[in-house]
């Protein structure tokens, strides 16, 4: 039982961790390029979706200024301001790494790791 | 006036870097103008910088007045302004280099752009080593990654786009490790500030140790992903050969630097001493180091493709500085530090001056450069100088980074990697000598006997030969940097 | 149009010719006058000038300087001609001689020291005491009349302009290394020596020439490298770099202190070619063209004795008249690195004569002859550190074959260029009865080889009796054992006599064959600096004395030997008496016996199998390693070049080195791996940091 409510207390860390080894694994096996980019994503969104997590306080209301004045404790906005930069960041990052993967493909051919290998390899002979 | 100083170089930088696009493509000679005086402004406040931390002081800037718990924060301390006069001089010299060689596959179109993504890079530089707040490092890291890999794909060639998208997909997840790390030490501290989380480090390390070493684990090996440790320099021989010569020179010498700073600065600013002995993390540096050492110059030996080779000889420079760091003592900090800049200059002229070759004869293959010599003397001596310089030859500087290394090492009763310092220097001369000496010593179908001068613009050949200068004073005169080293080695505690 | 006769009554002729006499009387006059012979006064006492010259404190660093400035004026004046070039490289020679001269009175009464502190980070120091200024003495005697020989070699050379200015430049490290006051200090040059000389010894630009150049700088590195390590430990073990007496705190390091000497003979060991290492030296000094050879033979790799001399006699001895018995312990450690050092340079002298004689190439038998005559020199060294408190003879005897050896050596360097310009051939089976044509040039022959044979009145007598007189002292006092290395001893000189007899009786007596009966003979200032080179043997030779007095005492008086020692048995000391030039007579009548043994039975001819090669012993495992490597990662076939790969499977390591294996091997490595190293580039990640994971959660 004790272990259940551990799991249930860390939910958000072990999805967020979860999510991250998911987004490991998609970079590491997947040779197209366009998976490889929803991998990193998918890892951005893990560590996003941990911050907020730790950001969290449990009961608390949303760091709003409140008319009402009975709200006692309020969840830690600094996470959630930080993640925000940190979501732009990734999408710039997806941004430009898509249009590169464009280039890729006006220029191989292709956008998968292995067959641009072999046409450098070629292009090396 | 002081205090706003750095603040001003940051915005200063970003300023210049929109404004260039508003020249016309015809008036790029005013782009240029521009652009040097920029730096040279930017420059001379870092310099004053440089003087004003070590005679009175290190001084903090806080964005807004907010107080460090949960504002911005830059530091000014001799490290920092140590190290941003490092990234502005070099780049300064280098710039010198690029507008003569900017044609180095470029398209006309883009020298432009290419010079602001410069200005980009060098603003988060600076922003990197200014900034005392673990998620603002962050930030900056992104952006310079970014302009990084701009940089790279700015040659419209098949090899760099891969490399490009190599280089941004690896140091993304590097990026995204190193925020991971924050985010473990953010929840078991709270703040992100450098000093308050090494309060709060010290202070939580006996009763959460798990969070804190895995937040090690991977902001270390997050930064050694863009630093380009050994087992993790995949991405580097592709990107710096696929890139503009300038550009290489930039990258080898000044931006994987940058990520070395920052690990220094995360290891014994934010961990400090105590935490990273208990988890041995100085030792896991050396043996990585040291294999770095052996195996990037191993994997140098075979390339035929000469900036591949430079490329790979920076792994193996790298290694000397992780390996410094990893001493974890200030003698080997001091020796890391001094490395940097050691490096720093001769890989620049080693890219530099192939960078000449490249522009003069079109030579890429190691094998290529017999009798160059005498067509090249300026550009080939200088190449022989830093190569020498890389083996470790006394009067370069190379000479006294190995053998403070070899001090520091022994010092730290760690005699046995004075072993892999000889090693390393006889594997450089397996991969540098031959060129040397094809270019000196055998004939070429067309050479002359009679040496006859670079026919290269001038302004190419007087940043490597400033260099080049610069290798021999700090190598014939090291107090010049090691003063100023030994002040950055003391802000950090051992 | 006017082309300069190539005639010996050129102006470069005249020039060089009077400069030798000038050189001469000033020598002359300085020596005996220092010496009180023929009633001249000390001139330094007389000319106050010069006493005042002599105490001016940046001379070390002008004579350092002098010539590669004068690299530098004289590629200015190269654009002219070859002739306005070698008037400087002349000029620049014969003032560094001067200024040597200069430096006696400074240098008997200890030396000045110039420090530079801050350079390099540890400081750097000159200083020319005694042992620096005999050095310095006898480079720059020679390095000038090799000079004056260079002009006339060089001329029908390609590239001299290149040639000359390394030249300068390596004569400066040369100097520098001999006055450096400190170890960090004497590396510096001992590397700007290594790295100058190089294209010396690559000059010829052949095939061969790489790869004995190939051959020379790495082992030249790996010399450096040793130098470099020992420097580290002495740093942080020591503190002191300064060429003093660091015993007490080297005995507190327990074996680090062989560490250090061991490293240090080895690196300067493998400059000066001691066995194991001379693998470089019969390569790389037959290549090079013979002004170079000359030099390398008879400087260069003095250089290197020279440094083990001085670090083994400064750190390793006590400081001066803190112990007054051969038997305080303060000597075990330099005892013990006497001991193997006596032996190394046992095994040096036998492989160098054993070797010689099996060489029909008259360069390389010299170059053989310059290992075993290292190894007599090391010998030396070894006495003088293994004797400790007594070992003053094996000082002096070594110091003084260090300048007999420079000069009969460069000499017979000197000759056999002298018939390569003339014949064109460097076989020594292929000439013969030379003397009718080159009478002068079998003449100065006959004074070197009698001098290298040690027989009386010529200069190697000298310093072969005195080394003689240290090793049969080393059984007396010391280990039973050198008994049969005394016995050695004479069998290598018989077998030195019988290599000369050889050389001699093939290239000079003997039948001339026809090609060369048109040979037309020429007075030029090849002949002049050859015949100044005999004439100082002789004179060497006659005047025993002189230098052991003027110069190898009054060292010998600065080291912390027993003055008493030195007093009884080398002041006044005579060479010529009866036991000693008795010695002699069996060693002569061995080295004839020998001789004709030898052309009997054709025991110059035997080719020693490939596994008795000195490369072969260190490198055979690692050759294997790397087959097997390979084989591993590619079995039988080869994916890259065919001409490659064959490279691994050659079984006998002469024509392929382990650098172009090791390169062939990284090759294929880089081919097998990079590609997929970096193709799997997360995936690297992710173990790595799975890995360290597990390392610390579990550590």
């Amino acid at each position: 039982m004790n272990l259940v409510n551990d799991i249930l207390a860390h939910v958000n860390f072990i999805g967020a961790m979860a999510l991250f080894v998911i987004g490991l694994y998609m970079v590491v096996t997947h040779s197209n390029l366009i998976k490889r980019i929803m991998g990193i994503n998918i890892m951005g969104t893990a560590i996003f979706y941990f911050f907020i997590a730790v950001g969290n306080v449990e009961d608390g209301a949303p760091p709003l200024l409140d008319p009402d004045g009975n709200a006692l404790t309020f969840i830690n906005p600094l996470p959630s301001v930080l993640i925000l930069t940190g979501i732009v960041v990734v999408v710039s990052i997806t941004v430009y790494s898509l249009s590169l993967v464009v280039r890729i493909y006006e220029t191989y051919g292709t956008i998968d790791q292995k067959e641009m290998a072999q046409i450098e390899a070629e292009d090396d002979d | 006036m002081i205090e706003q100083l750095p603040i001003i170089n940051l915005i200063l930088l970003l300023t210049t870097a929109l404004v260039i696009p508003l020249f016309k493509k015809q008036r790029f000679m005013v782009t240029l103008i521009l652009s040097f005086v920029v730096l040279f402004i930017v420059w001379l406040s870092a310099l004053y910088l440089l003087y004003h931390v070590n005679t009175t002081g290190a001084f903090y800037y806080r964005f807004g007045g907010y107080s460090p718990t949960i504002g911005l924060e830059l530091l000014i301390n001799p490290f920092s302004a140590l190290f941003t006069f490092f990234v502005i001089t070099l780049l300064m010299i280098i710039f010198i280099y690029s507008t003569a060689d900017a044609s180095d596959g470029i398209h006309e179109r883009e020298y432009g752009r290419y010079y602001i993504l410069m200005f980009i890079l060098l603003f988060a530089m600076f922003g990197i080593i200014y900034t005392n707040d673990l998620f603002n490092t962050y930030v900056f890291m992104e952006i310079l990654s970014i302009t990084t890999c701009a940089i790279i794909s700015i040659k419209r060639k098949k090899k760099n786009y891969a490399a490009a998208f190599r280089y941004v997909m690896l140091n993304e997840m590097g990026s995204l490790s190193y925020l991971f790390g924050v985010a473990l030490l953010y929840m078991v501290t709270g703040y992100t500030n450098i000093e308050l989380v090494f309060q709060g480090v010290q202070d939580v390390w006996v009763i959460y140790p798990t969070n804190i070493i895995i937040a090690a684990i991977f902001m270390i090996v997050g930064l050694g992903l863009k630093a380009a440790i050994f087992p993790l320099h995949i991405w580097l021989p592709d990107a710096h050969s696929a890139a503009p010569s300038s550009s290489s020179a930039i990258l080898s010498a000044i931006v994987v630097k940058v990520y070395l700073i920052i690990l220094v600065k995360v290891l014994f600013s934010v961990f400090g001493i105590t935490i990273i002995e208990a988890l041995h993390i100085p030792s896991l540096l050396m043996v990585i180091g040291a294999v770095g050492i052996v195996m990037g110059s191993f994997f140098a030996i075979a390339q035929h493709d000469i900036k591949r080779m430079l490329g790979y000889s920076s792994v193996a420079q790298i290694g000397y500085i992780v390996l410094g760091i990893g001493l974890a003592s200030s003698l080997g900090l001091r020796i890391a530090f001094y490395h940097v800049f050691s490096h720093g200059i001769m890989k620049s002229v080693l890219f530099l001056s192939v960078g000449a070759v490249i522009y003069q004869r079109n030579l890429r293959k190691v094998t290529a450069y017999n009798g160059i010599g005498y067509m090249m003397p300026l550009s080939i001596g200088m190449f022989t100088l830093a190569a020498l310089g890389m083996i470790g030859i006394p009067l370069t500087s190379g000479f006294i980074s190995k053998f403070n290394l070899g001090i520091a090492a022994l010092d730290g009763g760690q005699g046995i990697y004075i072993i892999i310092l000889v090693v390393s220097g006889i594997l450089n001369a397996i991969y540098y000598l031959p060129i040397i000496i094809a270019a000196f010593l055998r004939e070429n179908p067309e050479n002359q006997i009679y040496v006859s001068k670079d026919k290269v613009p001038l302004l190419m050949i007087m940043p490597i030969l400033i260099l080049g200068a610069f290798i021999v004073i700090i190598g014939v005169y090291p107090a010049i940097i090691f003063d100023l080293v030994d002040s950055a080695v003391s802000t950090f505690s051992f | 149009m006017f082309q300069p006769k190539y005639k010996w009554y050129d102006n470069f002729t005249t020039l060089t010719g009077g400069l030798i006499i000038l050189g001469a009387i000033i020598l002359v006059y300085v020596l005996a006058g220092l010496n009180g012979s023929f009633g001249l006064n000390n001139p330094f006492e007389r000319f106050t000038m010069l006493k005042t010259l002599s105490e001016f404190k940046w001379m070390p660093l002008l004579i350092i300087f002098t010539p590669a400035v004068g690299g530098g004026i004289q590629l200015f004046f190269s654009r002219k001609t070859c002739y306005s070039r070698d008037t400087v490289v002349i000029v620049m020679s014969f003032s560094t001689i001067l200024m040597t001269l200069l430096m006696y009175p400074t240098a008997l009464d200890g030396g000045q020291l110039l420090s530079f502190p801050g350079f390099l980070g540890l400081g750097l120091s000159l200083k020319v005491d005694m042992l620096s200024l005999v050095m310095l003495l006898i480079t720059s005697i020679l390095w000038f009349l090799v000079m004056v020989y260079a002009h006339a070699y060089m001329i029908k050379e390609k590239r001299c302009n290149r040639f000359f200015f390394f030249m300068a430049l390596t004569y400066s490290s040369v100097l520098g290394t001999l006055v450096s006051a400190d170890l960090l200090t004497m590396f510096l040059f001992f590397e700007m020596m290594t790295i100058t000389s190089y294209m010396l010894v690559t000059h010829g630009q052949k095939e061969e020439s790489y790869s004995a150049g190939y051959n020379y700088i790495f082992m030249g590195l790996l010399g450096g490298f040793a130098i470099f390590v020992a420097l580290v430990l002495m740093v942080v073990y020591v503190g002191d770099l300064s060429f003093t007496s660091a015993i007490v705190a080297l005995q507190a390091t327990g074996s680090i202190r062989y560490w250090i000497i061991g490293l240090l003979v080895m690196g300067f060991g493998i400059k000066a070619g001691m066995a194991p290492v001379h693998v470089w030296l019969p390569r790389a000094h037959p290549v090079a063209p013979t002004p170079a050879s000359a030099l390398l033979s008879g400087i260069m790799i003095k250089v290197g004795a020279y440094g083990v001399l001085r670090v083994a006699t400064s750190y390793y001895f006590p400081v001066k008249n803190t112990v007054d018995s051969r038997f305080d312990p303060i000597w075990l450690t330099s005892e013990t690195i006497g001991f193997s050092i006596i032996w190394l340079g046992m095994i040096t002298m036998a492989i160098g004569v054993f070797l010689a004689l099996q060489q029909s190439n008259i360069k390389r038998m010299l170059a053989y002859h310059s290992i075993s005559q290292m190894g007599y020199i090391v010998m030396g060294i070894g006495v003088a550190l293994y004797l400790g408190y007594y070992g003053a003879m094996g000082f002096a005897g070594s110091l003084y074959h260090i300048i007999n050896h420079a000069l009969f050596k460069s000499l017979l360097f000197m000759v056999a260029g002298s018939v390569y310009l003339h014949t064109r051939e460097n076989d020594m089976y292929k000439l013969g009865g030379l003397w009718r044509k080159l009478p002068l040039s079998a003449t100065v022959a006959l004074i070197a080889a009698l001098g290298i044979s040690g027989i009386p009145l010529f200069n190697g007598f000298v310093s072969k009796t005195i080394l003689h007189h240290g090793i049969v002292e080393a059984y007396e006092y010391g280990h039973a054992s050198f008994r049969y290395a005394e016995w050695i001893f004479i069998v290598i000189s018989a077998g030195t006599v019988c290599s000369f007899i050889k050389l001699y009786y093939y290239v000079f007596l003997g039948k001339m064959p026809d090609i060369y009966k048109s040979i037309k003979p020429k007075l030029n200032s090849l002949d002049v600096s050859m015949a100044a080179i005999a004439m100082m043997i002789l004179f060497i030779g006659l005047n025993p004395s002189l230098i052991l007095d003027l110069f190898i005492i009054p060292e010998l008086r600065v080291i912390s030997y027993d003055p008493q020692f030195i007093n009884t048995y080398i002041v006044g000391m005579s060479v010529f008496t009866v036991s000693d030039m008795s010695i002699m007579v069996p060693i002569v009548i061995l080295g004839f016996l020998i001789f004709i043994a030898g052309t009997k039975f054709h025991l110059f001819h035997l080719k020693l199998p490939g596994w008795l090669r000195i490369e072969y012993i260190f490198f055979y495992p690692s050759f294997h390693l790397m087959r097997g490597a390979c084989r591993l990662l590619y079995g039988d076939q080869c994916p890259i070049d065919k001409k490659e790969y064959f490279k691994m499977d050659i079984k006998h390591n002469y024509d392929v080195g382990f650098l172009d294996r090791f390169v062939v091997l990284s090759h294929m490595f880089d081919k097998r791996f990079e590609k997929k190293i970096i193709n799997s580039d997360a995936l690297i990640y992710t173990i790595l940091i799975t890995l360290v994971i597990i390392i610390m959660m579990f550590v």
